[in-house]
């Protein structure tokens, strides 16, 4: 294992975040705020053995907010419109996407059921919902031999396919549905021949409690979240 | 063990008769059971009816009942036979509730509710039987089909059920993977295990199991002891071989008369840091049909996606006619019959997926294509609701309607019983009439001997042979293992 740190968080830490990150959407937070809250995302990856993906956030954050403080109150017309929606959608954005992609990819469908159960969340939530987290790399493999299917056919990013954008989507929509109810309709019988439908409570082999880092974690992500909603009211309320 | 008494059963949807008739059979504790037939002739359904998900998952008029230890299953619940009863399925795509493999291993212990310290002595006693410590704390998408059946048996031994149900388990295996998996049956055999398997890939299976169900039309039609079996004519019952050393090449000479070739030079490709291919300089006769061999991860998909112009880095070209053909050129030019033909099909009727392809539409020409390929009667069906063999003829239709010069077509005849392979075999030979090349990626010997004229065979990413079809380096390949 070499020097591999040992850091995992709680799936409901990770979730938890993920909401929190995904509200301050809405407003702009004080930029001492906002840095806490996006280096979360940032922390996570860099131990998880994502440290390349947490460099190239950092540093596509780091370039947006630059462009909002120094070079926007500057600058004027049809550049001020593409740094403005570059800027923007980098700093707003980009953060729930970083903290989605950490939740996704280090959490095992197995530690999120006993997390979820641990928590006394009914089955009948947590199973559709893990099933989601399993389905997200069949729908890559989905997505990538679909992308093939179509640049054989002549389709792509070309004019060709360009005049007909709402085609299109539909060539990728209709075949990812079908493929969706078939995932959906074998998996569950295959499912159901493992007992999935026992009503006991089930056993769990991988073990998740809530740890110091976890608390550590939340800890900052409610102050940081705190002060935001106080200025976002304050700011209401004056107005 | 397990009894079928008078099962008859037809599903909800189904206008046009039962889909089985009066099955009767009984099954002996540590007895292995081959179902074979036809595909639609019923051995999925009676794996449906001892696994339970007949009628706990599948609706239909059923009657009869079938007993499991001479309790009868209708009665019981599906996770109470899942207790008993371990299952494999055909497709490893969606057999798997977890991505990882540990947490699949122990998946249905868990949900049987049994103490995480038996857990824990089960994981381990499947680990060292199925000798899989190095598959464990893996990414299961990032498997291959072989390590990803073992992983499905391992998963399903842990519950320690006394029979288990495979259906078609070996669809996705090569030729090695599929020897292992007799391995895996010969194991539970020998543990007193009783086993019950539907395959239509039978060449694995004649030193395992003991007693052959041939079944037509959903009802029982015959019924042999291996030893019988072995003696069979098995192409008159629309079977596949059992022995390969039966099957002899058809094809020793090439089929067309002018000797052309294609060239094939700076096919490269690395993935991180492994090069997963690497040919120099190549030729391979033109207008013929072409296996492309090997095991797995020797490199035949990346190779089948470098031909067609799918992967940006390889820097390869094709001479073909005098002409160098690059990347994008290449695109133009050819095209994959994808293992997953779903994936190709993107319009709501036949015929416009064949207009689709076409520069000019061109109706007339269209029904043409769809005639030759006997698919005209379904030319305004919606391509989902064909079969599978009838999906990839559209398929076919559409890369001849786009004048692709050369096919190739991923693993064609996987899942596929006698008749419909013969019929692959057909298209081969139509589409080399037209004067179209074609490379088969293939494990299926059989489809090799009907049809193929020339052998690549790639290891390591590279080419290791490039001969006329010979038998005795076929069976070198496929047989001595």
């Amino acid at each position: 294992m070499g020097l591999k740190l040992n850091f995992n968080l709680d799936p409901r830490t990770k979730i938890i975040i993920l909401a929190v990150l995904s509200f301050m959407v809405f407003n702009d937070a004080s930029l001492y705020v906002s840095s806490i809250l996006v280096l979360i995302p940032c922390i996570c990856l860099f131990f998880s053995n994502h440290k390349k993906s947490a460099a190239i956030y950092v540093a596509c954050y780091i370039l947006a907010k630059l462009i909002q403080i120094y070079i926007l109150p500057n600058a004027t017309g049809f550049m001020a419109i593409v740094l403005i929606t570059f800027s923007y959608t980098v700093s707003r954005m980009l953060p729930i996407l970083m903290m989605g992609y950490y939740t996704i990819s280090t959490t095992k469908v197995s530690e999120f059921i006993a997390s979820m159960e641990n928590s006394s969340i009914p089955r009948s939530i947590v199973i559709p919902v893990s099933v989601v987290f399993r389905y997200i790399p069949s729908l890559i493999e989905e997505i990538r031999s679909l992308t093939n299917a179509m640049k054989m056919r002549g389709f792509g990013l070309n004019v060709k396919s360009l005049k007909n954008p709402l085609k299109l989507i539909e060539f990728y929509m209709v075949p990812m549905l079908i493929s969706a109810v078939k995932t959906a309709d074998e998996l569950s019988a295959a499912s159901l021949t493992r007992g999935l439908s026992n009503p006991e409570p089930r056993t769990h082999l991988i073990e998740v409690e809530l740890t110091k880092m976890d608390y550590t974690f939340l800890a900052i992500t409610c102050i940081g979240f705190g002060i935001y909603a106080y200025n976002f009211l304050r700011g209401v309320l004056i107005a | 063990m397990l009894k079928m008494e008078d099962v008859s059963f037809a599903y909800e949807n189904n206008d046009s008769g039962r889909n089985l008739t009066d099955i009767n059979l009984s099954v002996d504790k540590g007895e292995v059971i081959l179902l074979c037939g036809e595909s639609g002739c019923g051995k999925t359904t009676i794996t449906r009816f001892l696994n339970g998900l007949i009628p706990n998952f599948f609706n239909g008029n059923r009657e009869g009942n079938v007993y499991l230890k001479n309790e009868s299953i209708s009665e019981m619940p599906i996770y109470e036979i899942s207790r008993h009863m371990g299952s494999v399925f055909q497709n490893p795509k969606t057999q798997f509730f977890n991505v990882d493999t540990t947490s699949e291993l122990v998946f249905g212990c868990e949900n049987l509710s049994m103490s995480v310290d038996e857990i824990k002595k089960r994981l381990d006693s499947v680990v060292k039987d199925f000798n899989i410590t190095h598959l464990l704390d893996k990414n299961i998408f990032k498997l291959s089909g072989g390590e990803k059946q073992k992983i499905a048996c391992a998963s399903v031994s842990a519950v320690f059920p006394d029979i288990l149900v495979l259906d078609e388990p070996s669809s996705n295996l090569d030729s090695q993977s599929s020897w292992d998996f007799e391995e895996i049956i010969k194991k539970w055999k020998q543990q007193g295990k009783t086993v019950i398997i539907a395959e239509h890939k039978l060449f694995f299976l004649s030193d395992v199991v003991d007693r052959v169900i041939f079944l037509e039309n959903g009802k029982i039609a015959k019924e042999w002891s291996i030893e019988e079996f072995k003696n069979i004519d098995h192409r008159s019952f629309g079977l596949r071989q059992i022995d390969l050393d039966n099957l002899t090449c058809k094809r020793n000479e090439y089929y067309s008369q002018n000797r052309e070739f294609l060239q094939l030079r700076n096919f490269k490709f690395r993935y991180g840091d492994t090069q997963v291919l690497d040919i120099d300089d190549v030729k391979i006769p033109k207008n013929e049909i072409i296996a492309v061999i090997g095991k797995n991860g020797a490199g035949k998909s990346t190779f089948a996606n470098c031909l067609c112009g799918l992967k940006k880095s390889c820097k390869g070209e094709l001479i073909c006619d005098g002409a160098v053909l690059n990347r994008k050129d290449r695109l133009k030019k050819t095209y994959m019959v994808m293992q997953d033909v779903n994936h190709q099909l993107f319009t709501e009727s036949v015929l416009d997926e064949v207009l689709l392809s076409m520069d000019e539409e061109d109706v007339n020409l269209a029904e043409d294509i769809l005639e030759n390929l006997n698919l005209i009667h379904l030319k305004d069906a919606h391509p989902m609701a064909l079969s599978g063999g009838e999906k990839q003829r559209v398929a076919i239709a559409s890369a001849i309607a786009s004048k692709k010069e050369i096919l190739i077509f991923d693993e064609p005849t996987s899942g596929l019983d006698l008749k419909n392979m013969m019929r692959v075999s057909e298209n081969l030979k139509y589409l080399q009439n037209l004067g179209i090349t074609s490379f088969i990626i293939t494990h299926d010997f059989e489809l090799i001997c009907e049809s193929c004229s020339h052998i690549i065979h790639l290891d390591d990413g590279k080419i290791i042979d490039n001969y006329n079809v010979d038998d005795k380096k076929l069976r070198d390949f496929f047989l001595n293992q």
